[in-house]
C-alpha cells in the first residue's frame, strides 16, 4: 500500500490520550463487548 | 500497590533531558524515510521528529518545555497503570478436559484427556464467591468479566448455561471455544445471553489447520469450526484467534483474506506461547514470523481500503493503542508487569487459583483454592508475587529498551519455563521491536485508523498534542 503524503509534513508529531484503565484481555482471549 | 517502579532521582531540577534528573529521550530508528522516533521509555511518551529537525526538537525550546510540564503526570499514569490496578476479570476453566489435542496447548496432556469437570453446583458457588469479592473491590455498578476458557469449556456447557441464567446481570460473560462441540441451538443461547465468543482457527486451509489442531486420533475439525463461523457471522461479540506457528506463518495473508471474507471483524494473530515443549517445537524464528506478520497486517489495510470494512488484528491494535493511549489497551500481556494476578486471575476446574490460565499446568504457580482461601490472601502469595513482581526494569535487555512499555516483555510463563527465570525475556523480542516500529510508521503517515476499532478512543481525553508546524 502506498503511503499517504502530507501536504505539509509536520516537523514533530506527538500526541497522547489518557483514560481510566480497564484492560483485562490476554493473548488467549479478547472480549469484544463494549458494554461496561 | 503491589510493587514499585524505580523512582526518578530528584538530584537536579530536571531542566535538561538526558542529564541529571531530566527526562531520558531515546532516539529510535523506525524505518521511515522522513521521521525517527523520540521516546521516554519510563513514561511511554513518544514523538516522531523529521530527521533534519532532530537538533531543533532536542534543543531547549517550547517542545521540550511542554513535555517537561507533563512528564510527571505521565509518569504517575504509568505508575498507576502498572502497579495500582485491582482484578476485574476471571479466566474460568469449568473443565480440565478437551476433545482436541492441539500441539501447542499450554495445559498438560494428561489433564486434558483424563481431567474432571467442575460440577454445576461448584460453578455457581464460584461465581457467588467471586461476586462478593468484586462487589467489595470494584466501583458500584461495574460488571466484572468472567471468561470461560480451557481446555474446552463447552464440554461442560450445562454448567455454563446455569451461570449465564443466574448471573447474567452480575458479569459480562465471554467464552473461548474450539468451535467443535456446540450445536446451532447452543450458539443461539450464547447469542441470546450476549456472551462474547472467541473461536480458534489457524488457517484457511484444512490440511494446515490439522497440522496443529486436531482430535486425539488426529482427525480434522476444520469443517465444524467453519460451521460455527457461519453461525456466528454478524454477531457483534465475536472474534477469531489464529495462533502463529512454523506450520502456518507463511499462510497469514490468505488467512486474513479468509477471515475478512467470512465477515470476521476482529481477530488475533498470536505468536504461539512457548510455555510448553510442544509449542517450542513449532516456534517460528523472530525474523520469519515478523516478515509474514507485518505483511498480513498490511493486507488488512488493503482490505479495508478496498471494501470499507475493517478486520482488526486485536493484538497489533493493542500495541497501536498502547502507543497512543497507554492506559486504554485492552490486552494486558504487553505491559509490565503483565495483567496476570493483578487485572485478572485464572480459576481451574478444581477451584485452584493461578495468576493466568497460562500457569494452570504449572503447580508451582498455584496460589490457593477459591473454596478454601480468601482471594486477597491468594493474590498476596509468593506464586502471585513472582508474576506481579516481574518488571521490565529487572530484565536484560528490557531495562535499556526504548519500547519496553509498548511491549511489556511477555510472557512470564514463557520466560520461566523456556528461558529459565522471571528475569528473562519471553519468546518474541524482535517481533515486538518490529511491531512498534511499524506502528510508529503508520502514525507518521496517518494510516493507523485502518488498524483500529472505530471509536476506540471514546473514553479517552487528549493529554498531549503538539501542533506546531
Amino acid at each position: 500500500m502506498k503511503t499517504k503524503k502530507n501536504a505539509t509534513p509536520r516537523p514533530i508529531i506527538a500526541t497522547r490520550k489518557s483514560c481510566n484503565a480497564s484492560g483485562t484481555g490476554l493473548s488467549h482471549y479478547v472480549m469484544m463487548d463494549t458494554k461496561k | 500497590m503491589i510493587s514499585e517502579a524505580p523512582q526518578r532521582s530528584t538530584a537536579s531540577r530536571g531542566l535538561h533531558f538526558n542529564t541529571g534528573s531530566g527526562s531520558t529521550l531515546q532516539p529510535l530508528d523506525i524505518g521511515h524515510a522522513s521521521y525517527l522516533g523520540l521516546v521516554d521509555p519510563d513514561t511511554a511518551f513518544w514523538a516522531l521528529v523529521q530527521k533534519d529537525k532532530l537538533g531543533e526538537a532536542i534543543s531547549p525550546g517550547p517542545f521540550l518545555d511542554e513535555y517537561r510540564r507533563k512528564a510527571a503526570d505521565f509518569a504517575a499514569e504509568m505508575q498507576g497503570f502498572r502497579f495500582g490496578l485491582t482484578p476485574s476479570a476471571v479466566y474460568f476453566n469449568p473443565t480440565e478436559r478437551c476433545n482436541l489435542n492441539c500441539s501447542y496447548c499450554y495445559l498438560p496432556e494428561d489433564m486434558r484427556q483424563n481431567g474432571r469437570h467442575m460440577s454445576t453446583e461448584k460453578v455457581l458457588e464460584s461465581l457467588e464467591i467471586l461476586k462478593h469479592y468484586f462487589q467489595a473491590n470494584l466501583p458500584t455498578g461495574f460488571r466484572p468479566q468472567v471468561v470461560f476458557h480451557g481446555a474446552e469449556p463447552t464440554l461442560n456447557f450445562e454448567a455454563l448455561v446455569a451461570a449465564f441464567e443466574r448471573y447474567g446481570n452480575d458479569y459480562r460473560f465471554g467464552i473461548q471455544t474450539n468451535g467443535t462441540v456446540l450445536a446451532d441451538a447452543d450458539y443461539d443461547l450464547l447469542m441470546k445471553y450476549g456472551v462474547a465468543v472467541g473461536l480458534s482457527l489457524d488457517s484457511s486451509i484444512d490440511e494446515i489447520v490439522t497440522r496443529t489442531r486436531k482430535t486425539w486420533d488426529g482427525h480434522s475439525v476444520y469443517g465444524k469450526v467453519l460451521a460455527a463461523m457461519d453461525k456466528l457471522r454478524g454477531y457483534p461479540n465475536y472474534s477469531v484467534i489464529c495462533t502463529i506457528t512454523r506450520e502456518n506463518m507463511d499462510q497469514l495473508i490468505p488467512t486474513v483474506d479468509f477471515f475478512h471474507e467470512r465477515g470476521v471483524a476482529t481477530c488475533m494473530l498470536n505468536p504461539v506461547r512457548c510455555t510448553r515443549q510442544g509449542a517450542r517445537d513449532i516456534k517460528p524464528k523472530d525474523e520469519d514470523i515478523s516478515r509474514y506478520y507485518l505483511a498480513a497486517l498490511e493486507r488488512t489495510e488493503e482490505l479495508f481500503r478496498q471494501t470499507g470494512r475493517r478486520l482488526v488484528v486485536a493484538n497489533f491494535a493493542n500495541i497501536l493503542i498502547a502507543i497512543q493511549a497507554p492506559q486504554a489497551r485492552r490486552l494486558m500481556c504487553d505491559i509490565s508487569p503483565c495483567g496476570g494476578g493483578r487485572s485478572f486471575f485464572a480459576l481451574s476446574a478444581t477451584g485452584d487459583v493461578f495468576p493466568c490460565s497460562e500457569f494452570i499446568g504449572l503447580p508451582n504457580f498455584n496460589g490457593g483454592n477459591l473454596f478454601h482461601d480468601k482471594i486477597d490472601d491468594i493474590l498476596a502469595t509468593t506464586p502471585f508475587k513472582l508474576v506481579t513482581g516481574r518488571k521490565v526494569e529487572d530484565i536484560d535487555p528490557c531495562a535499556r529498551c526504548a519500547v519496553r512499555h509498548f511491549c511489556g516483555s511477555p510472557c512470564p510463563a514463557e520466560a520461566y519455563e523456556m528461558n529459565g527465570g522471571m528475569n528473562k525475556i519471553g519468546a518474541f523480542c524482535e517481533l515486538y521491536e518490529d511491531q512498534v516500529r511499524f506502528a510508529l510508521r503508520l502514525i507518521a503517515d496517518d494510516r493507523q485508523g485502518a488498524y483500529l476499532w472505530e471509536n476506540w478512543d471514546n473514553d479517552t481525553k487528549t493529554s498531549f498534542e503538539w501542533n506546531a508546524r
